[in-house]
């Protein structure tokens, strides 16, 4: 129940105090307001902007000093708007960090001016936090009326005609997902427990669902091809360009230090290393092309950025001196190795073999400062006999326990 | 009427008026005293303006001149197609321009802007700002500067001939503004192109041509994306063609095997159609019709974006589905010259070759054998080999020159005949290029292209070296290059490696034919070979061959070493000092390591193996000794290092006393694994080790033992040895019991 509360209030405008974090309707209502005042192009039915607006809230217009919002491949937001305008559901997958979910969120407050109609997918998703469920003690009271009736997101959606968010859909279980089915083919919520015109209803013009998908997850195969059929499939790639993404990343952990009272951001040397390092081991491919290793966590965006952030803080609270390639190796650690312990061998591979050929003194330093990595290699030729890797006993499992050998090892 | 196009071409313009089946190009080639060759393509089909030209200069009767420089005039140099786009693209401009209107594609952009119906008295302008634009006030540099010179100054001498006859020029649009900024004042009277260097062969023929080649999806530096769907839009109007295309699209889907409902048409459709309202198109562009069925029909995560938001070839991790449409829009027209087109060059020149190299080529099949042993067999063979991989009929190799002891045979066997289809495949093969060598290195250089791993290149390498080959281009080492930076399989690219080395060291069959540029291969194999070696991983993974043996041709490019190979002695030497002590590392890859680095510390030292190394090597050994690995760890030491141990008594009796260590069980698990590590020993080296085992002494051997041949070649039944050590068990419980074991031997049986 409490649940159900928290969505449905997150639909009204906030009050009083400002919250932590206000949907983007809220954050960009100027802009939006400025775009539905000059807009002349044609509107899908339902939508309070037409698709040219909504192009310009998502991709920017200097001219109109419209922010760019979302740093990705043009086209994709145009599939995308008419996906929804032609009555498909949106489908967004991808890997984790790739701004899907902001996409999505965009996408929503500028069509249909509100972003807070939200199903999160999880494991414990149920009918009743998707459709709708009853007060049970106005049921008890005035039986199934529409007093009774606690419209969950999609009730709400279909009923004034805004689009449904539903965040990690293949995280819920199959037959969960498939009750979107109706919603999505037929334009219809059936409410048996209702009598007469009140058992159906019918979805105003403007409805649509923009699912999201990580492909690091469960995945989209297992999903039934009667509900892949209803909807559209983007994929969301990581920013294709270096320098977008390097800017981002100054941007991004500028911002985020300011608010932690740090003056600096890592210098460029430093940013280019993270921002290389990251994309090199998401796409598994070095710069001049060569294959490698793929690490199991995703290296996103703005993992780097938490990462930049990590080492611009400790760079000045602890070793109070501009951060050096050591500190983003030591903090570079806690992002790239999470769960599999054989990234530790992906992450030692690549700084032995790839990044010691890399150009330049701040890579002559990053590859000096590998030995903070876990693991680090011993000469074959030296202390051979007694605590050797094979007699050592084999560490496998939890990651605590390998850290615990980690640490015996560099003593 | 002036066209952009090669000037000695003028003469025979004749040849492009014949009745022929486009797409078709003129190749034109440059083979300079040195023998380097270099080859340029003007293709032509039904919609290239050049070819709309020329017609129509037929049509009403104008004469018709081509006026840009020759396809073997430096300004050329690199260059693959005459007419791509290349300059246009690279300008920054056009990058902006892409990033203001919402494209991802440059080709997208031009299709946006002009690409709709439209008269042509609004579209002209439109044209001239956006060239005006792209151009801006570049100079023409190098490549465009001559040319464009070139052009001004026959556009300057056709205004004095025409009189008051119109003169009209078809020619790229990037050149169009500094063309008519400059041609008034170049200097007067018709420009010759600069005569070539003596010794320098050139010229120009048409040869069929093919969509796909055109296609700059499939990798040849061509000037245009789809050029099927262009072709459809030609002859069939905007209007309809590209919903035809969408059409053909889904048909060749279907008929790939790939389900496309009637559901996911009409949704392909309906969102081809909606990007085209939102973006403000008239009619569908080759994107919204590409967006349309990507939207409408992928259902799946991708891993690799839309191959029609960028320039080049497609991402090896492209979607089949995606690679179909591709492939559908690509188109699969394949041109036809028209009866009486002058025959291409290749086909005489392969005659001329095999004359010269005395090969009798008749209607009747005769055997041909070419000694390798002497300079004019060599020619012959390389002529053959030539043919052979350009796929002509009528010249087979029916036995290849035999190595093996006895029967050694420095010769090659072939089979030669003129067939009737002899002909037309030199006239198709001529699109490889003009002379025999020239169209067999650009075959290989094809094949090496479209290869999928390593040892198709290697394949290809040891063909341009049995062809006598001794040049690759740029673009055709780049592409190899590329190829080893992502091959997966460390056993496959060994061997390859291990077949580059052998034609580098140019072996006994190539001779000196083997010295291509392998250089910078061989050092890109190797570096991805330690890329690849230090990932492998399994504990307890079974002996494999092929990784041990990549491992060995690492070690033999260090043993070529610096600085004819640019390697990195350090790296590898770090890499399989990790390798040693990584408990992941496969038992055999370890020794292997174990044995590269013992091997190679000799080289280091330049001197005599010390004991010293020797021990290292037996502490990591002892440390991994374990029964179940320890024969696959020896394999892959002694692979590595055989000399080495033969020469170390400290290793052999460590690997003594290890086995005698063993519980009977553990030896029976140990054994198989061992009798193979023995197997890399010659017999005469395991005759030395059998005495040097006999000399460590162990006392209470049977007599008979102490002739090291017995223990190689024991002519003794399997059940006598059985019952013997069966009675031996029984005795040695016997004695054991009644307290007697001191009295024997001390020990185990």
């Amino acid at each position: 129940m409490a649940e159900k509360r928290k969505t449905e209030g997150a639909g009204r405008a906030p009050q009083g105090e400002t919250p932590q974090r206000p949907p983007a309707e809220v954050v960009y209502a100027a802009e939006l307001d400025a775009l539905r005042k000059d807009d002349e192009g044609p509107r899908p039915p339902g939508w309070k902007l037409s698709p040219m607006a909504v192009r310009a809230f998502i991709l920017g217009d200097p001219a109109r000093k419209i922010r760019k919002k979302f740093v990705g491949n043009p086209s994709l937001v145009d599939r995308a708007m008419v996906a929804l305008a032609t009555n498909r559901g949106l489908m967004l997958v991808g890997e984790p960090g790739t701004a899907k979910s902001l996409l999505s969120e965009l996408l929503s407050a500028a069509i249909c001016g509100r972003s807070t109609l939200t199903i999160q997918g999880s494991a414990g998703t149920t009918d009743d936090q998707i459709k709708y469920s009853w007060n049970y003690a106005l049921l008890l009271a005035e039986g199934p009326t529409q007093r009774a009736l606690v419209p969950a997101p999609l009730h709400t959606g279909m009923r004034d005609g805004a689009i449904v968010r539903f965040e990690e859909i293949t995280r819920c279980p199959l037959e969960i997902q498939d009750s979107l089915l109706a919603a999505l083919s037929d334009r219809v919520l059936a409410i048996p427990e209702m009598e007469g015109e009140a058992a159906m209803l019918f979805a105003r013009e403007g409805f649509n669902v923009i699912a999201t998908a990580n492909t690091r997850d469960l995945g989209v195969n297992e999903m039934s091809t009667a509900l892949k059929r209803r909807f559209n499939f983007e994929t969301v790639f990581p920013i294709p360009d270096f320098s977008v993404e390097m800017e981002l990343v100054r941007e991004e952990t500028k911002r985020l230090l300011e608010r932690s009272g740090v003056p600096h951001v890592p210098g460029p040397d430093v940013l280019e290393l993270l921002v290389t390092t990251f994309r090199e081991l998401r796409a598994g491919q070095t710069v001049d092309g060569q294959a490698m290793d793929r690490l199991s966590v995703p290296m996103s965006t703005a993992e780097a950025v938490s990462v930049a952030y990590a080492v611009g803080v400790r760079s000045h609270f602890l070793q109070q001196a501009e951060a050096s390639p050591a500190d983003l190796v030591e903090c570079l650690i806690g992002a790239a190795i999470k769960t599999d312990a054989e990234d530790v061998a992906r992450l030692r591979r690549y700084f032995e073999q790839r990044v010691s050929k890399g150009q330049g003194p701040h890579w002559r330093a990053y590859y000096e400062a590998r030995h903070r990595l876990p693991g680090l290699a011993r000469s074959p030729w030296r202390s051979t006999s007694s605590v050797s890797a094979t007699t050592a006993p084999r560490v496998r499992g939890s990651s605590i326990r390998r850290s615990g050998a980690w640490r015996r090892a560099s003593c | 009427m002036l066209i952009e196009g090669p000037c000695d071409m003028n003469d025979r313009l004749d040849e492009l008026a014949l009745p022929h089946e486009l797409p078709v190009a003129l190749f034109s080639y440059r083979q300079d005293a040195a023998g380097t060759q270099r080859a340029t393509w003007s293709p032509f089909c039904d919609y290239s303006p050049e070819w709309v030209a020329l017609r129509a200069a037929r049509d009403v009767g104008a004469t018709a001149i081509f006026v840009d420089l020759p396809s073997w005039d430096p300004a050329f140099d690199g260059e693959e197609n005459r007419y791509s786009d290349r300059h246009a693209r690279a300008s920054d401009r056009l990058a902006e321009l892409c990033a203001r209107l919402g494209f991802e594609d440059t080709d997208a952009v031009w299709d946006h802007l002009f690409e709709q119906p439209e008269d042509e008295a609004s579209r002209q302008p439109r044209l001239s700002r956006y060239f005006e634009a792209l151009r801006g006030d570049e100079p023409g540099g190098s490549r465009d500067g001559p040319r464009e010179d070139f052009m001004c100054r026959y556009v300057k001498w056709a205004m004095a001939e025409a009189g008051d006859r119109d003169v009209v020029l078809v020619c790229g649009g990037y050149h169009k503004p500094a063309i008519e900024r400059a041609w008034a004042s170049v200097q007067d009277g018709r420009p010759e192109p600069t005569p070539t260097e003596p010794g320098t062969r050139v010229g120009s023929y048409l040869v069929p041509f093919s969509f796909r080649r055109l296609d700059s999806f499939s990798g040849y530096a061509s000037g245009m994306p789809s050029p099927g769907f262009y072709q459809a839009l030609w002859d069939q109007g905007h209007d309809r063609a590209p919903e035809a295309m969408l059409f053909a699209a889904i048909r060749h889907l279907r008929a790939q095997k790939l389900r496309v409902s009637p559901a996911d048409a009409i949704a392909a459709s309906t969102l081809a159609h909606g990007l085209r309202a939102l973006r403000g198109h008239d009619v569908l562009t080759r994107i919204d019709v590409l967006d349309g069925l990507a939207g409408a029909l992928v259902k799946d995560a991708l891993e690799s974006p839309l191959p029609w938001t960028r320039r080049g070839t497609l991402s090896p991790r492209t979607e089949p589905l995606l690679a179909a449409i591709v492939a559908a829009f690509s188109g699969s027209k394949i041109g036809k010259l028209a009866p009486g087109t002058p025959r291409p060059p290749l086909v005489d020149d392969a005659f001329a070759e095999l004359e010269r190299a005395r090969i009798p080529v008749t209607r009747e099949k005769q055997r041909f054998v070419a000694v390798l042993t002497t300079p004019a067999g060599i020619l012959s063979s390389s002529v053959l080999h030539r043919l052979r991989v350009l796929g002509i009929p009528g010249f087979v190799q029916t036995r290849a020159p035999s190595l093996a002891r006895g029967k050694t045979e420095l010769s090659e066997e072939w089979s030669v005949q003129h067939l009737l289809e002899t002909d037309p495949a030199l006239i198709e093969a001529a699109v490889y290029g003009a002379t025999l060598e020239g169209a067999a290195a650009a075959r290989l250089e094809e094949r090496s292209r479209d290869a999928t791993d390593v040892g198709v290149v290697a394949d290809a390498l040891v063909d341009a070296a049995l062809c006598g080959i001794h040049a690759l281009t740029a673009r055709g080492l780049a592409d190899i290059a590329r190829l080893v930076a992502t091959e997966p399989s460390f056993g496959s690219l060994g061997s390859a490696l291990a077949k580059l080395l052998a034609l580098r060291r140019g072996d006994l069959v190539l001779g000196e034919r083997g010295r291509t540029e392998l250089g910078a291969v061989i050092a890109a194999c190797f570096d991805r070979g330690l890329w690849l070696f230090e990932g492998i991983q399994g504990p307890s993974a079974p002996l494999d061959e092929a990784l041990v043996s990549a491992v060995r041709a690492l070690r033999d490019v260090l043993r070529v070493g610096r600085p004819a190979l640019d390697v990195d002695e350090e790296r590898a030497r770090a890499v399989c000092e990790r390798r040693t002590h990584d408990p992941e590392t496969p038992p055999a890859l370890r020794g292997a390591a174990l044995g590269l680095l013992w091997s190679r510390r000799d080289a280091s030292v330049d001197a005599e193996p010390s004991d010293d190394d020797a021990s290292r090597t037996v502490a990591v050994l002892r440390a991994v000794a374990r029964p179940e690995t320890f024969g696959d760890v020896l394999a892959g030491l002694f692979a590595l290092a055989r000399e080495q141990v033969i020469r170390a008594p400290v290793l052999l009796a460590m690997v003594d006393a290890t086995v005698t260590g063993f519980l009977p069980q553990d030896f029976l698990v140990a054994l198989p694994g061992l009798r193979q590590a023995f197997s890399y020993f010659p017999p005469r080296e395991r005759l030395s080790i059998a005495e040097a085992v006999l000399a460590l002494g162990h006392d209470g051997a049977p007599g008979v033992l102490h002739d090291p041949r017995t223990l190689l070649d024991a002519r003794v039944d399997v059940d006598a040895v059985q019952r013997g050590a069966a009675i031996e068990r029984a005795a040695l419980a016997l004695a054991t019991r009644f307290g007697l074991c001191d009295a024997l031997d001390g020990g185990d049986p």
